[in-house]
């Protein structure tokens, strides 16, 4: 009975989805996804490294059990706050799916994934008066996104003997940004005006990655990926390449009781590399970015490690596309969360909770992001 | 109880799914941080017509045609006359085949006064006699001589009070031979108007083509000897032909851009889109501006209302006209006025930009109901040298594709 009320209330976040847009998104490729999986993210990101739900981590397929498929989604409660203003939005998004499995016979895992890279989702709204043959004419703007970046991979992990498991993952880098700027006038003479753009990117991307046991109880992990450059057509005419980021990660977990394991990683990401394209098409330019995450994971009942278990976590990193330029925007997530795995453990429910602070300057928002994720295995 | 809790877990659930659905977007925003792409700048333009080119064409309507007849008296526009003739009456009645004389016992004649300037009072309408071969090529010259006493049929005061609508005479007894129809005419009744009032000014009577022309009834006693209704009948006869004359028709001055008038002038401006505008640009707001060559001629409290057409394609003083309304615009043409006049045209210059079939090109027109039915008779500057004042122009507010910023 408890399972069902629980599904419902957990169903009731449906669209969840973590490609938390921002007003720090605004810029630049937009708001960075982080290709994690609701268990993960529930932690502050920090068993990303090791989990294979994640798309962080190729070499973490190895720790597929059976074939398995999981879907997840955020809900954005966001309060932001800008030198124009107050608002409190709300969103709803898919950034991450993936599935994998174990081949028979072979100590060898693949998977493919699908998550957000980055996310260009905003609506803004502006009033001005303009001086219009001699008469100050108020005028409302409103600019309009839709869409980012989605990371298409394909990856493999190929387990050496006991300890050790290596992987290698290949990204197409895609997605389309629709992009509207229209304007109403106080004075209806004035038609309302609205102009459109769709701007489309292509790349592509290759990572490798490796955990290494230490025994049962510790373990480490590392990445390595670079994603090239991304083309950019602007309603369908090449106008500009981006320079992508090479991604560095190194993640640490330490199984410090039966019930209770720790986990924290560090992402380095050289987005500045994306700096000088970006001001060459008069944008705010990049700057790199790092995560350092920290969170653990309680389970109740150390034989049944999925029944229930407790999951939090704290992130602290930088964000790549200033509103200003050279003022580089951080963020902090405080982060909960849990899930229950039902038939026989062939599926499951995870939800996570995480309050997150971004702030830059006079710009700031938080937000909540309820995130549910759904695991089956068939 | 557990269902109890089924049900509770099943509602809040589906709230939170309808809620969780809901998005909501937009947020404040202020520039520069928050502004990709910038801010949206507007820009102004004006556009000229092509020097030469813009053209008056007239005698679109003939006088007669129109929905309306003039009549005036002293009124600075133009000293105006109407004529009327009915439609032929026999000169007996069949009743039992056979086909009977008839003695003329009274007569009613109805008019319809369409617009009248209600400030002038002391309205009357004397109606004479004409002859009935009277047709188009009547002039003022032809027509106004005889509205003299001798062929006087009656006068109609018109109390202050009456703005619209019919106005009648009955003529009885002796006064019949007024209308009195002379043997070998046809039949035919002609009528001719003018009026007099406490000052100069001027009244549109119904027509043929508004479907309001004067009315001519007979009211008669058929030469039979019974009685009743087929002893005593009546004729209706409706109006067959009508038309207004002009003391002193204006020669259409080549100088400046004429519309209406009883010759039911047209004008038509052409342009040339520039390629900023052509290509690209949103319009958010394009007016024409007409300057007014003299202050607006007209009747007082009777404005007529202008239409700027876009043109489907460009065969001068024959160009097809849209009758789409989007890319017709009115405005009313105010008696006296001397402000230059707007029209918004901004529908019509985005048909020039979204269409290379649709020359950029606007058309000047009085309202169908009143061409050649008003005294408005505006006149505009043109790109002519010799034009009493500036040519027509439109002011075009626009904005370039926003420059969305490419990541």
């Amino acid at each position: 009975m408890r399972r069902l009320i629980l599904l419902v209330l957990l169903a009731g976040t449906p669209a969840l989805g973590s490609a938390q847009s921002s007003q720090f998104g605004v810029r630049g490729l937009g708001l960075p996804g982080r290709a994690l999986s609701v268990q993960a993210l529930a932690t502050g990101g920090s068993f990303g490294l090791f989990d294979p739900q994640s798309s962080l981590n190729p070499a973490a397929l190895a720790a597929f059990p059976a074939l398995t498929a999981v879907f997840s989604g955020v809900e954005d409660f966001r309060h932001v706050e800008n030198p124009a203003g107050t608002e409190s939005l709300r969103e709803s998004r898919f950034p991450q799916m993936a599935v994998g499995g174990q081949m028979r016979r072979y100590p060898v895992a693949l998977g493919l994934g699908f998550s957000n890279y980055t996310s260009r989702d905003f609506s803004l709204a502006t009033a001005d008066s303009v001086p219009l043959r001699g008469i100050l004419i108020p005028v409302n703007d409103t600019v309009t996104s839709k869409g980012g970046l989605s990371d298409l991979s394909i990856g493999g992990a190929y387990r050496i003997q006991e300890h050790w498991a290596v992987g290698g993952s290949f990204h197409v880098l895609t997605g389309t940004n629709r992009v509207t700027a229209s304007r109403t006038f106080a004075d209806p003479t004035y038609q309302p005006s609205s102009q459109n753009s769709e701007i489309s990117f292509a790349g592509v991307g290759v990572e490798l990655g490796m955990v290494r046991s230490f025994g049962p109880r510790f373990a480490v992990a590392a990445i390595a990926r670079s994603d090239g450059r991304a083309r950019v057509d602007r309603d369908s005419t090449d106008v500009a390449r981006v320079d992508l980021p090479y991604t560095f990660g190194l993640g640490l977990r330490w199984q410090l009781f039966p019930k209770l394991t720790l986990a924290s990683q560090g992402l380095f990401r050289t987005w500045s590399g994306a700096n000088s394209d970006l001001l060459a098409q008069g944008g705010t330019g990049a700057d790199n970015t790092y995560e350092l995450a920290f969170g653990g994971e309680f389970t109740p009942d150390a034989r049944r490690p999925t029944r229930k278990p407790l999951r939090f976590g704290v992130r602290y990193g930088s964000l790549p596309f200033p509103l200003v330029i050279g003022e580089q925007a951080h963020e902090l997530g405080l982060s909960i969360g849990s899930g229950v795995r039902f038939a026989q453990e062939r599926a499951g429910i995870d939800l996570g909770i995480e309050h997150v602070w971004r702030a830059a300057g006079p710009y700031s928002e938080r937000a909540f992001l309820v995130s549910v994720g759904v695991t089956v295995r068939p | 109880m557990r269902r109890a809790l089924v049900g509770l877990a099943a509602v809040v659930g589906s709230a939170a799914v309808i809620s969780a659905c809901q998005e909501k977007l937009t947020s404040p925003a202020e520039c520069p941080g928050l502004c990709p792409g910038g801010p949206q700048t507007l820009f102004e333009t004006v556009l000229s017509p092509l020097a030469g080119l813009d053209s008056s064409f007239h005698t679109y309507v003939a006088p007669g045609q129109g929905a309306a007849l003039l009549v005036s008296s002293g009124l600075p526009v133009s000293e105006d006359r109407a004529v009327y003739r009915f439609i032929s009456r026999q000169d007996s009645i069949a009743v039992r085949d056979t086909a009977r004389a008839y003695t003329v016992d009274s007569v009613l004649i109805t008019l319809n006064i369409v617009a009248r300037d209600t400030l002038v009072g002391g309205l009357k309408v004397v109606l004479f006699h004409l002859p009935s071969g009277v047709d188009s090529t009547a002039t003022f010259e032809s027509v106004d001589p005889q509205l003299v006493d001798a062929n006087l049929i009656d006068t109609i005061a018109v109390p202050d009070s009456v703005h619209s609508g019919q106005i009648q005479t009955i003529l009885r007894g002796a006064d019949v031979a007024r209308v009195a129809i002379p043997p070998g005419t046809g039949g035919q009744l002609a009528v001719g108007l003018r009026m007099t009032a406490a000052a100069p000014t001027g009244i549109r009577v119904g027509s043929l083509a508004g479907g309001n022309g004067a009315t001519f009834v007979s009211y008669l006693t058929v030469d039979v000897p019974d009685t009743g209704a087929v002893r005593n009948q009546f004729l209706s006869r409706a109006t067959e032909f009508n038309t207004f004359v002009t003391q002193n028709r204006p020669l259409p001055d080549p100088t400046v851009l004429t519309v209406g008038g009883d010759s039911s002038s047209r004008s038509i401006l052409r342009f040339e889109l520039p390629p900023q505008l052509k290509d690209s640009a949103t319009i958010v707001r394009a007016t024409l501006e007409l300057i007014p060559a003299h202050p607006l001629l007209g009747l007082p409290g009777d404005p007529a209302v202008m239409e700027a057409h876009a043109v489907l394609a460009d065969l001068g003083a024959k160009s097809p006209l849209t009758a789409d309304p989007q890319f017709i615009v009115t405005d009313t043409l105010p008696e006296g006025g001397t402000d230059t006049l707007r029209l918004e045209v901004t529908r019509v210059v985005r048909l020039w930009q979204a269409s290379t079939d649709r020359p950029p090109a606007i058309f000047l027109l009085l309202a169908k109901a009143s061409e050649a039915a008003t005294f408005t008779r505006p006149a505009f500057g043109s790109t002519n040298p010799a034009s009493p004042v500036g040519p027509p122009r439109i002011l075009i507010t626009y904005q370039l594709p926003f420059p969305f910023e490419i990541p």
